[in-house]
């Protein structure tokens, strides 16, 4: 009776307390709490309604910014009557697509607003010059995607946020929520499989199962705000955002100056748009007689440099297992590892300039490769010689050791038989 | 017919062994005369001659044979270790920035310092085997019983001496192999109880780092040296003073038998020149490969093992977990005490099942776990690997938690605290 008279009484005092930690827990930072939730004001009416519009606003950093629903949704948010609510001349309620681009852009262009978290204020400019812009703005097409379609309409967050639309991992499905619906797609005769090429390409790979987040995704090449396939001249500078040294090597030889003179879809021609294909060494010549005669100058060359290709590679590798056998050996590999990763930039530059088709480079740096992969060889073979002349040493020691063993052995016998 | 042919032939070889004698041993007389001069005087006040003709002339059991030869090939091996360990020390330095390179040095530059270093890691091999031999010979013949009893724990406790040296000088290399499997293993053992403490004393860090190798050097040359000279001269003792057990089913009697000279020495001597033969060709021809720098944010591709007792370790670790080890050392505990509550004098193998079951569950369950040790080749990639505290300062690259932001939840909140 006296314990169940404490509980109570323990519970009385406690109640009070429990319930500003509940509310502290819901938004998990206590300090957080009162700026964000500004929803706890008991005379603000939006919130009594619309109670998962305000949950998921509460998630975004809009929130954060004390930017409430009449700011961008007009009504007074005083009144506790709908239809009172509802009116007056500022009233928008929900916004069409339209009208979502000029309310964003209301801000999200103005640099004085923006100025204060370094956020850039061109992106209704380049939404104008965006395929995306262009239907919607100029054709008043409602398939075309406004603001709130890619960054949600409550929950905004910003692009490194990992739970945002627009984060690099999560980007790739936004784009799909319309570029694989085969009956919109169809619309515009898009196909609708770039997204699932793009995730098996080396591009996708990099950054589904590796997390890199310097491979590229749907807006790295299309951009964001101003998205649009890129022009046939565009291709190789887009590639060379990052792969800067191949599309030096790539204007330097004929195919850049065909992808300039729009006679060559720039990289995509050998190695697909989204697919982004990786061409082995051994495919090389096939890939060239794919665009040039079997027996034409250009498709020679593209054997001579498939050969070249294929060998440097073989003896990379021979390298790689001499140094391995070295350190299974005993040696000491730090000076040949380094000799062997000179050989391995050597074999990069190769794949730049093969993009120039340059066969005197290529001459020259496979004759690099070669002649390390030689010397490391060389220090493998020097090893083994060594392993060879220990092994010979052990003849004499087990020649003294069983000499000693059948000399102690009949002694043995002669003093067993003298006890006897 | 043969004898007189053969006569005129080997006369020449005799008159040259005979030219040989003449001139030889005026000049070997001459070094035993200036000996004699040098040592007549010591052994008048140090009876040395007529000690070491006793200790030779010792009169052992006649059923003493070539199993009683483990012990001797124990201590030979391990004073190859002494003396390849004492020439290590010479080149070895024990910091994390000049361990690995004094080792390349050792391996590459010091003359015949690769067969030193690969003497000493396949003594410390064969000196497992030996022990563990030794022990099964003694265990299985009953002669840890009274009043042999002492020298059996004696003996337990060299072995232990013999499993902290390889323990701890595993990590002497400080390659990436003897840093992850000593992280491992120091993990599993910290978890365990009462031997987690030492665990915790030995590492002397959060990860295993200059500390720990400081603290593993020092017990490695300094502290078990002293402790196992200790031990062996209790142990030789012991079995001087209460000489070798009779066969099961024979009373002692020590009033007959061989002089331990030259009977038993040769036999020794023998299976010491086969020991020490093996040893070298294992060193020969399999030395122990040389790994990457140790590194504490990355973990090593492949796993190579090169003592037994790392195998057993792992293989306890991997696959019986914390338990497994913990019930195993268990085990070894209850062999080592065995000799308390075993005081029945029976020693015939019939009339010992339990013994034997416990014998067999040991060797057989050691033997096991080393050959399932020697199928791990990889790391656990798993976050386990290291405690809470040494994860937040030493996380593997591979391991790395994504951080959204790239900035602290702290920094945040106190951004949102200057907040007006």
């Amino acid at each position: 009776m006296i314990a169940a008279a404490r509980f109570v009484i323990c519970g009385i005092f406690l109640a009070p307390a429990a319930l500003p930690l509940q509310a502290v827990a819901l938004l998990q930072s206590p300090v957080a709490a009162q700026q964000r939730d500004f929803t706890i004001d008991p005379d603000y009416s939006c919130v009594t309604c619309h109670t998962e519009k305000r949950r998921a606003f509460l998630l975004g950093t809009h929130s954060e910014r004390g930017i409430r629903c009449h700011d961008c949704h007009g009504g007074d948010p005083r009144a506790f009557e709908q239809a009172t609510a509802h009116t007056g001349p500022e009233y928008v309620g929900p916004l069409d697509k339209m009208a979502t681009v000029q309310l964003c852009s209301s801000c999200h262009s103005d640099p004085d607003q923006m100025r204060q978290y370094g956020l850039p204020v061109g992106e209704l400019a380049e939404y104008r010059t965006s395929r995306h812009g262009q239907l919607l703005l100029e054709q008043r097409d409602y398939n075309a995607p406004t603001c709130t379609d890619c960054h949600d309409a409550h929950t905004i967050l910003p692009p490194n946020d990992a739970r945002s639309n627009v984060y690099p991992t999560n980007i790739a499905h936004t784009c799909a929520r319309c570029h694989e619906d085969a009956a919109m797609m169809g619309e515009y005769g898009l196909g609708t499989d770039q997204i699932e090429t793009h995730r098996a390409s080396a591009h996708g790979v990099a950054l589904y199962q590796r997390q890199d987040f310097a491979a590229p995704t749907c807006v790295s090449c299309h951009g964001s705000h101003a998205a649009l396939p890129p022009a046939v001249t565009q291709i190789a500078d887009v590639c060379g955002h990052c792969h800067v040294l191949v599309r030096r090597a790539f204007y330097a030889g004929p195919h850049g100056r065909a992808a300039q003179s729009r006679d060559l879809p720039g990289c995509t021609a050998c190695h697909s748009n989204h697919g982004t294909e990786r061409i082995q060494p051994n495919r090389i010549a096939a890939t060239c007689t794919e665009c040039h005669e079997a027996d034409s100058p250009a498709a020679l060359a593209g054997l001579e440099i498939q050969e070249d290709a294929t060998r440097t590679t073989v003896e990379l590798h021979a390298a790689e297992e001499a140094i391995q056998a070295l350190a299974r050996a005993g040696r000491t590999v730090a000076d040949v590892k380094l000799r062997y990763q000179t050989a391995v930039t050597a074999y990069n530059q190769i794949s730049q300039a093969q993009h120039s088709l340059d066969l005197e480079v290529l001459e020259d740096l496979s004759r690099q490769v070669s002649s390390i992969s030689r010397d490391v060889r060389a220090a493998e073979e020097v090893a083994a010689e060594h392993r060879w002349e220990h092994g010979l040493a052990l003849i004499p020691i087990w020649f003294l050791a069983l000499s000693a063993t059948v000399l102690a052995w009949f002694k043995l016998r002669a003093l067993r038989r003298e006890r006897r | 017919m043969s004898e007189t042919k053969d006569k005129p032939r080997l006369r020449w070889l005799a008159q040259i062994w005979a030219d040989l004698k003449a001139s030889t041993d005026p000049a070997l007389l001459a070094v035993a005369r200036f000996l004699g001069l040098v040592y007549g005087p010591i052994d008048r006040t140090l009876p040395i001659d007529q000690a070491a003709r006793k200790a030779l002339g010792r009169r052992l059991p006649s059923h003493a044979g070539w199993r009683h030869a483990l012990g001797g090939i124990t201590y030979l091996l391990f004073m190859v270790l002494v003396v390849t360990g004492v020439l290590l020390s010479f080149y070895y330095r024990p910091s994390v920035q000049e361990a690995y390179p004094s080792i390349q040095y050792i391996v590459s530059e010091v003359p015949l310092g690769w067969l030193v270093r690969d003497l000493h890691v396949w003594s410390a091999n064969l000196i497992v085997v030996a022990i563990m031999a030794h022990m099964a010979r003694v265990f299985f013949s009953g002669t840890y019983k009274p009043p042999r009893e002492t020298n059996w724990v004696v003996g337990l406790l060299l072995l232990l001496v013999v499993l902290a040296f390889g323990g701890t000088g595993y990590l002497l290399p400080w390659d990436q192999w003897a840093y992850w499997t000593t992280t491992e293993v120091l993990d599993t053992v910290s978890r365990a109880p009462l031997l987690g403490i030492i665990a915790s004393v030995l590492q002397g860090d959060v990860v295993v780092s200059g500390a720990t190798l400081s603290r593993f050097f020092a017990v490695h040359v300094i502290l078990l040296p002293w402790a196992a000279f200790a031990l062996l001269l209790i142990h030789f003792t012991l079995v001087r003073k209460q000489g070798i057990a009779p066969p099961p089913g024979r009373l002692e009697d020590r009033s007959e038998g061989v002089p331990f000279f030259p009977n038993h020495l040769l036999r020794s001597f023998v299976v010491g020149v086969l020991v020490l033969a093996v040893t070298f060709s294992l060193a020969a021809l399999y030395p122990r490969p040389v790994g990457d720098p140790a590194n504490p944010f990355e973990l090593p591709t492949e796993l190579v093992s090169s003592w037994i007792v790392v195998d057993v370790s792992l293989a306890l670790i991997r696959y019986l977990g914390v338990w497994g080890f913990s019930l195993f050392t268990l085990l070894g505990i209850t062999m080592a005490v065995l000799p308390l509550f075993d005081r029945n004098p029976e020693r015939r193998l019939r009339r010992r099942p339990v013994v034997l079951a416990l014998g067999l569950l040991f060797f057989a369950g050691y033997l096991v776990a080393w050959l399932a040790g020697r199928q791990l080749e990889s790391m656990p990639l798993d976050t386990e690997l290291r405690s809470g505290e040494a994860a937040e300062r030493f996380v593997p690259q591979e391991l790395e938690p994504q951080t959204p932001e790239g900035g602290s939840s702290a920094e945040d909140t106190g951004e949102e605290e200057d907040q007006p």
